[in-house]
């Protein structure tokens, strides 16, 4: 370690800022690379981060987490723990594995990018500890899986996700490309490292481990704690991107950056983690609804956040707090219904006392969703499982790529209306689910207008043969694959039993 | 005729689905191909017939897709009389 304390030589070591004389600006910093968004190079040169750490002290860190985790990983994967996980929390880990491993390998090239084409030296120097965090937690998220494939086969799906053209992958590949895989640095210190980090996934994650540890899962806690504790440190590049943006007189830019990737960060959070939260999660182990969650630890504390700059609320927020009553209780019961086609057994999470437990944080659960899972259990009591099962498709969002759910929303008493929005540009019909998912395409059709939605390729011709069985093929998915009740629909009669 | 995709949904189901109809089936025939991937499903029956309303007008049931002048992916809200 060096001789002199940190702070008598970061300053110094880390401002290798100089002015360009061989290269201009633009050939030095691409436009589409690092949109500096009209900000001159010597204001970026006062980037600040809050948080310092040298690459020794990085190194030594990050090798301390990993032989701590290492060594709870080595004595789990060989223990019968993963067997006996509860069927609910195997379905959201096998959710969460695909849809975040390899994503978080692809935010590995977000942060490289900043760490190239970020505009101060200081900034760049932290994004490198970004790139080596995210290629960390890429690499972890796909090799624990890995450890536990001849327990779970469909673990590969750690991997194999973002290969394929899966709906929920789509959707997810949708949002992280423009998100950090295909996002300028500027723009992706604000909406990756600060809208989506510290809005949701570090606060996010803090609540997943904790529930990992109560429902006996110690691998995945240990593994996810591991991960916050980097994702603390390296989304504290947004705030001081965001100061200079708002000092430059730049806030209507920060504000537009943060509106356009909190709404979409919410479409794919909602279908993620809310079906974890209110369904998936053992209800003896739930702490929050997810509604809880969203207005106490997500809503509050971020607007407390960005206020502190001097931006506002997005101009949708109340469609936002309006979606949290009811949106992942439809995406729950899109994703149960059309099961076959995720890499993961979903539970229905609908017996009596989950029923129970949803009325009580969702006053009117029964009236509004509880109706569509007893037209299923009759069903499945009746002994005919299969009418629970799709023959069609669900037309999904051409801006989120998630089913479009509105009948959900106007039959709960939370919209106006049950129609979709449509936009007709250059001939082509365009569906969205909500304003603020039709406002995000607008707001830069030309880099979305090309994109084909899972039905827009089933219509175009591309999945063939147009079946369930030519689209699951499509999306990846083996018969072995397909996903199914996890509970085997002990659910329906749990519910019987009870009404009986 | 000519096959026709359509956006439908059964008021009081939670989702918009694709359906394939016939641009020349009269109208209680595309109510009919549109419920049946929800009624009895997601959505409980009931005796009495279901009606197809666009634009939030429901339309007559000598009408068709091609006689109203309806394009592909057109949203069809159906709905019990």
């Amino acid at each position: 370690m060096p001789a002199l304390p940190r702070s008598e030589w970061y300053d110094l070591t880390r401002d290798m800022n100089w002015d360009l004389t061989y290269v201009t600006e633009d050939q030095a910093f691409p436009p589409a690379l690092s949109n500096s968004f009209g900000v001159p190079a010597e204001d970026w040169w006062t980037w600040d981060e809050p948080y310092k750490i040298a690459y020794t002290e990085y190194v030594h860190n990050q090798a301390g987490k990993d032989q701590g985790l290492f060594s709870v990983n080595n004595v789990v994967s060989r223990s019968s723990i993963f067997e006996n996980l509860d069927p609910g929390w195997k379905a959201a880990i096998l959710a969460h594995y695909g849809a975040i491993a390899v994503a978080e390998y692809q935010a590995s090239i977000g942060e490289a990018r900043m760490a190239r084409f970020g505009r101060a030296a200081a900034w760049r120097n932290m994004a490198t500890y970004g790139t080596l965090d995210e290629m960390r937690h890429g690499q972890l998220q796909t090799y624990f899986p890995y450890q536990a494939l001849n327990k779970e086969p469909r673990l590969d799906w750690a991997h194999k996700a973002y290969h394929t053209n899966e709906w929920g992958i789509i959707a997810a590949r949708h949002v992280f490309d423009d998100m950090f895989t295909a996002n300028d640095a500027v723009s992706t210190a604000i909406q990756l490292t600060f809208t989506f980090e510290t809005g949701f996934t570090n606060l996010q994650f803090l609540g997943m481990a904790a529930d990992a540890m109560k429902v006996g899962d110690l691998d995945f806690g240990a593994l996810i704690s591991s991960i916050q504790t980097d994702e603390a440190r390296h989304a504290q590049q947004g705030e001081p991107t965001l100061k200079v943006l708002v000092k430059a007189g730049k806030t209507d830019t920060a504000q537009n950056l943060l509106d356009k990737m909190f709404w979409r960060a919410w479409k794919l959070f909602s279908l993620l983690t809310g079906l974890s939260m209110d369904y998936y999660t053992p209800i003896e182990h739930r702490t929050h609804s997810f509604k809880e969650f969203m207005e106490e630890f997500i809503n509050k504390q971020f607007i407390d956040q960005f206020r502190d700059f001097g931006l506002e609320k997005p101009w949708y927020w109340d469609q936002l707090l309006n979606e949290m009553n009811w949106v992942h209780h439809a995406y729950h019961l899109g994703v149960y219904f059309w099961r076959p086609t995720v890499w993961w057994n979903p539970v229905a999470g609908t017996g009596p006392e989950e029923r129970a437990w949803l009325e009580e944080k969702y006053p009117g659960w029964n009236d509004s969703f509880g109706k569509y899972w007893d037209v299923m259990g009759d069903n499945v009591r009746a002994g005919r499982p299969e009418l629970t099962l799709p023959e069609t498709f669900p037309i999904v969002c051409n801006s989120c790529q998630i089913p479009v759910c509105t009948p959900a929303g106007y039959a709960a008493g939370y919209l106006d209306s049950p129609l979709p929005y449509q936009l007709v540009r250059d001939g082509r019909k365009y569906t969205f689910c909500s304003e603020p998912c039709q406002w995000v395409f607008e707001q830069t059709p030309e880099q979305f207008a090309g994109h084909l939605s899972i039905i827009d390729r089933l219509l175009g011709g591309i999945i063939q043969p147009p079946t369930i069985e030519g689209a699951l093929a499509y999306m990846g998915l083996s018969p072995e694959e397909c996903g199914v009740d996890g509970n085997d629909y002990a659910w329906a009669t749990a519910t019987a039993s009870k009404t009986a | 005729m000519a096959m026709f995709p359509v956006q439908g949904f059964v008021d009081g189901d939670f989702v918009v689905v694709l359906a394939l109809v016939d641009d020349t089936d009269p109208m209680p025939v595309v109510a009919e191909k549109i419920a049946y991937h929800s009624v009895g499903k997601r959505v409980a029956a009931q005796d009495r017939p279901l009606k197809v309303k666009r634009d939030g007008v429901v339309q007559p049931d000598d009408a068709t897709l091609a006689s109203v002048g309806a394009a592909p992916l057109d949203v069809l809200e159906v709905v019990y009389a």
